[in-house]
Formats: C-alpha cells, sequence, structure tokens
C-alpha cells in the first residue's frame, strides 16, 4: 500500500514537471492593487494549493471551534448541578 | 481565456479536497484518541469489578496522564488510593486537586471533601475538621461534611457537639436523626452516673426520652439509676418499659430486672411478666429465668418439667446445659461422666458463638455494644436467635 501510494506520489510529481515544462509561457494577473506574471504551470499548481489549505484550515476551524463549544457545556453541567 | 476558466474551476475542487481531508484526518485523530481512552477506562473499571486494585490505579494513571484535565479520572484514583490504605499518595492527589487553578468550584468543593476523608482515614481530625467546618460554611456538600462531623465528634466522644451537628443536620436534610441523638444524651447520661452526677444524668435521659419517646437504652439507665440508688420498684417499672419498648433487648434487660424483682420481693409480678414474655419473645432467655424463679419456689422437679416442655417448643444449647445441670444430681456412674462430657462439650460450642450480630453489617460480638464497632451505626447490634445462641 505504502508502495503504491509512492508510485502515485512520483506519478503525480512528474506529470506537475511535465505540465510546468509543457506550460513555461508567461500569463498575467491583475489583482487590482498589483499586476505579477507567472508561467502558467506555477498559477494552476499555486491555486490548487491555497484552495486545498483554505479548504483544510476552514474544516479544521469548524471542528476544533465545536470541541470547544463541547467542552464548555461539559465544564458548566456540573457547576449548575452543585 | 480557457486556461483562466480552468484555474476558476481548480480552486473550488482543491477547496472541497482540503476540507475533506482535513475532516478526515481530524476525525480519525479523535476517534483513535477516544477509543484508546474508553478501552482504557472500561480496563480500569473491569479491575475495579474484580477486585484487582493495584492493576485499576495502574490504568487510572495512565489515563490521568494522557488528560490531565480529567477531574474524575483523579478523585477516582484518590478514591483507590485511600482504599488502599495508601492515605498519603490519596492526600498528595486530592491536594493538587484542590490547587489546580482554573478548576471549578463545583469539582473543587468534590476534592475538598475527598480531602476530608483523607484525614480522617490517616487520623488526622483536626485537619478534617476544619475541611469539613469550612464546607458546611460554604453550603457545599453540607449533608456529607456534617455526617463526617458528627463521626469526628464522635470518635472524639464530644456528645454536645455531636448532638448540635446532629441536629443541623436532620434540619438540612428532613431525616430523622431523633435515635441517634438519643444515643448521644445516654452517652452522655451514663458518663454523668459515673462521675456521680445523679441529677444531671436524669436530665440527660429526660433529652433523650424528648428525642426518642421508645428509647430502650434510656429506659435501662433509667431502671440502672433507680436500682442503684435503692428505688426497685421503679427500676422494675423502667426496666418493663424497657422490654415493651424493644422486645429484642430481652437478654440485656432481664438479668437487672430479675434482681430488681427479687429485692423488692415481688416475684409474683415476675412469674406473671416472665409468662407473658414466653408469648411475645422467642428466645430461651425468659425461659431460663423462669426455670430458676421455679426451681427456687417449687423445687427441681416442677422446673425441669416446665424447661423439658419448653425445650421442646424451642429447642437451645443453653436450655440443654440447664437441664443437665439440673438433673446431674440424680444420675450416677457412666451416664453422669457421658454428661459430663456432653456438657463440656457444649460450653467449648457456645464458646466460640457470637452472641450479638449487628443488623446493618453483620458484624458479630459476644457482648453487646450500643455502637457497632465496625460500621458505627447505632442499635444495630441485636441478639442472635438460633439453637446455639439466644
Amino acid at each position: 500500500m505504502r508502495l503504491l501510494v509512492l508510485l502515485l506520489l512520483i506519478a503525480f510529481l512528474a506529470a506537475g514537471v511535465l505540465l510546468g515544462a509543457l506550460n513555461a509561457d508567461l500569463v498575467g494577473y491583475d489583482l487590482g492593487f498589483a499586476r505579477i506574471q507567472l508561467p502558467k504551470g506555477a498559477g494552476l499548481l499555486g491555486s490548487l494549493v491555497i484552495g486545498w489549505l483554505l479548504g483544510g484550515l476552514t474544516a479544521w476551524f469548524g471542528v476544533s471551534t465545536g470541541h470547544r463549544r463541547q467542552q464548555r457545556k461539559a465544564n458548566k453541567k456540573p457547576a449548575a448541578g452543585a | 481565456m480557457s486556461f483562466l476558466y480552468l484555474l476558476v474551476m481548480a480552486v473550488p475542487a482543491a477547496f472541497a479536497l482540503g476540507w475533506w481531508t482535513s475532516r478526515r484526518a481530524g476525525v480519525r485523530r479523535s476517534g483513535a484518541k477516544v477509543s484508546e481512552l474508553s478501552s482504557d477506562y472500561f480496563r480500569g473499571l473491569n479491575y475495579l469489578l474484580n477486585e484487582e486494585q493495584d492493576k485499576a490505579i495502574e490504568v487510572f494513571l495512565k489515563l490521568a496522564e494522557y488528560n490531565r484535565d480529567t477531574v474524575e479520572t483523579h478523585l477516582a484514583l484518590g478514591n483507590l488510593f485511600r482504599r488502599r490504605g495508601e492515605v498519603d499518595r490519596a492526600i498528595r492527589l486530592h491536594q493538587h486537586l484542590v490547587s489546580r487553578p482554573g478548576l471549578n468550584d463545583a469539582m473543587k468543593t468534590v476534592a475538598l471533601l475527598e480531602l476530608g476523608e483523607d484525614y480522617m482515614r490517616a487520623g488526622l481530625l483536626d485537619r478534617a475538621e476544619a475541611l469539613f467546618r469550612d464546607l458546611v460554611a460554604m453550603d457545599a456538600h453540607a449533608p456529607s461534611a456534617l455526617r463526617h462531623l458528627i463521626a469526628i465528634y464522635q470518635h472524639e466522644r464530644d456528645w454536645h457537639k455531636a448532638i448540635e451537628h446532629a441536629r443541623r443536620l436532620e434540619t438540612m436534610t428532613g431525616e430523622d436523626e431523633t435515635p441517634m441523638m438519643a444515643q448521644f444524651y445516654c452517652e452522655l447520661a451514663e458518663r454523668s452516673r459515673q462521675h456521680g452526677a445523679r441529677s444531671e444524668a436524669r436530665d440527660y435521659l429526660a433529652q433523650a426520652f424528648a428525642s426518642q419517646a421508645q428509647c430502650v437504652r434510656a429506659y435501662m439507665l433509667t431502671g440502672r439509676l433507680h436500682s442503684e440508688d435503692g428505688a426497685y420498684d421503679a427500676a422494675v417499672e423502667a426496666y418493663e418499659a424497657a422490654v415493651e419498648a424493644d422486645v429484642a433487648f430481652v437478654p440485656d434487660i432481664l438479668p437487672p430486672l430479675l434482681d430488681s424483682y427479687e429485692r423488692s420481693r415481688q416475684m409474683g409480678r415476675a412469674e406473671h411478666f416472665l409468662r407473658g414474655l414466653l408469648d411475645r419473645y422467642h428466645g430461651v432467655s425468659p425461659v431460663l429465668a423462669l426455670t430458676n424463679l421455679y426451681r427456687q419456689r417449687d423445687g427441681d422437679r416442677q422446673a425441669v418439667e416446665f424447661l423439658t416442655a419448653q425445650l421442646r417448643q424451642r429447642p437451645s444449647v443453653r436450655g440443654l446445659m440447664t437441664l443437665i445441670d439440673a438433673t446431674m444430681d440424680k444420675i450416677d456412674g457412666e451416664a453422669r461422666e457421658n454428661f459430663q462430657i456432653l456438657r463440656e462439650l457444649m460450653r467449648k460450642l457456645l464458646e466460640g458463638q457470637a452472641m450479638y450480630r449487628c443488623s446493618r453489617c453483620g458484624f458479630g460480638a459476644k457482648a453487646h455494644h450500643w455502637q457497632c464497632p465496625s460500621c458505627k451505626n447505632w442499635s444495630t447490634i441485636r441478639p442472635i436467635h438460633g439453637v446455639a445462641n439466644e
């Protein structure tokens, strides 16, 4: 299983390198406050990474907030019962 | 243009993938922790149920290390240490809990209560008393704290404070503590009697009766006071009232009652009372008392006839020994020797027998105690009814 994951990882890495090499031409981005020029591949990879990170952070924040709320409720219960 | 479309589609897809991955990882992580904690908890519980306290302590210690905020685990551990007699460890654990910052008030007072019990167990009664008094003042776990305080005052034989706190407990919980208070007044009366303060003893007895109108011990003490004053008629009245209050104490009441009958020359009244008692009380004590009375008044033959008839209805080793003693003079030779062996055998049988048993905890005793030495309950030690006992 671990070998399969490793092979998949290498394949995706190779595909990323290949995609980056094939799409090396620059694309311009107007962010409103700045203008930047990035290779096509880097732009795609960057947006994927940013999206993935944002999604992960949102899920983590949601779960940890829920846990904290439950903990607070549990702490309040005995005090109310006493 | 087509590349920008690809980017617009890639960001939400990556977002969804990241969200899903994080969620899954979180669930797996907390699930693993919970299952490990709960399996440890049940393992500990299992050890506890199997009375394997060493192993239970090991598991709970591990649990407490996992999560230093788990107050309940620490409390359970402290309890276990105390029950195993490792009071110093229990004290350290509960002291640590009490001093922990951020612990809510409810848990802190529980830890204080436990610490007080540790001190009691360690014999540090002054510290335990101070803690329980604070808890009562804070109105936190006040009934439990009051019960512990009463136990401390009983141990120190400070009956006035014990009465005061029993009264507070009664007001607080609405439970009837009057039988216990009556016993405390009896203790005070007994102490006064021993010190020769007879009128003070009578005052305490009056308070005992005010607490519990049918207090057997107070009646018995009243009888004893009258008997010591030479007022045997009044003593008889008091002892008879004691029997009426609780017939179970007949074996303890009969000897001084019979003595008072004899000194006040009321043997006719004694016979009448004992005859009446035979119907209400199924022990052997009234039978033996009547046998003795008949032997003195009518001779051995009538006494043996009465005893034989009674033993058929209520077989008893003590009754049989009395029968052997009464018939020993009439037999001789080998039969006499056999009777002597039989008598010796029965004496040894009775020697090892507990005559009283606590109805709460089952503690067996040869002599009567008003407070059970084991469970510390009052008036729960009663005569055992059986062939070899009462």
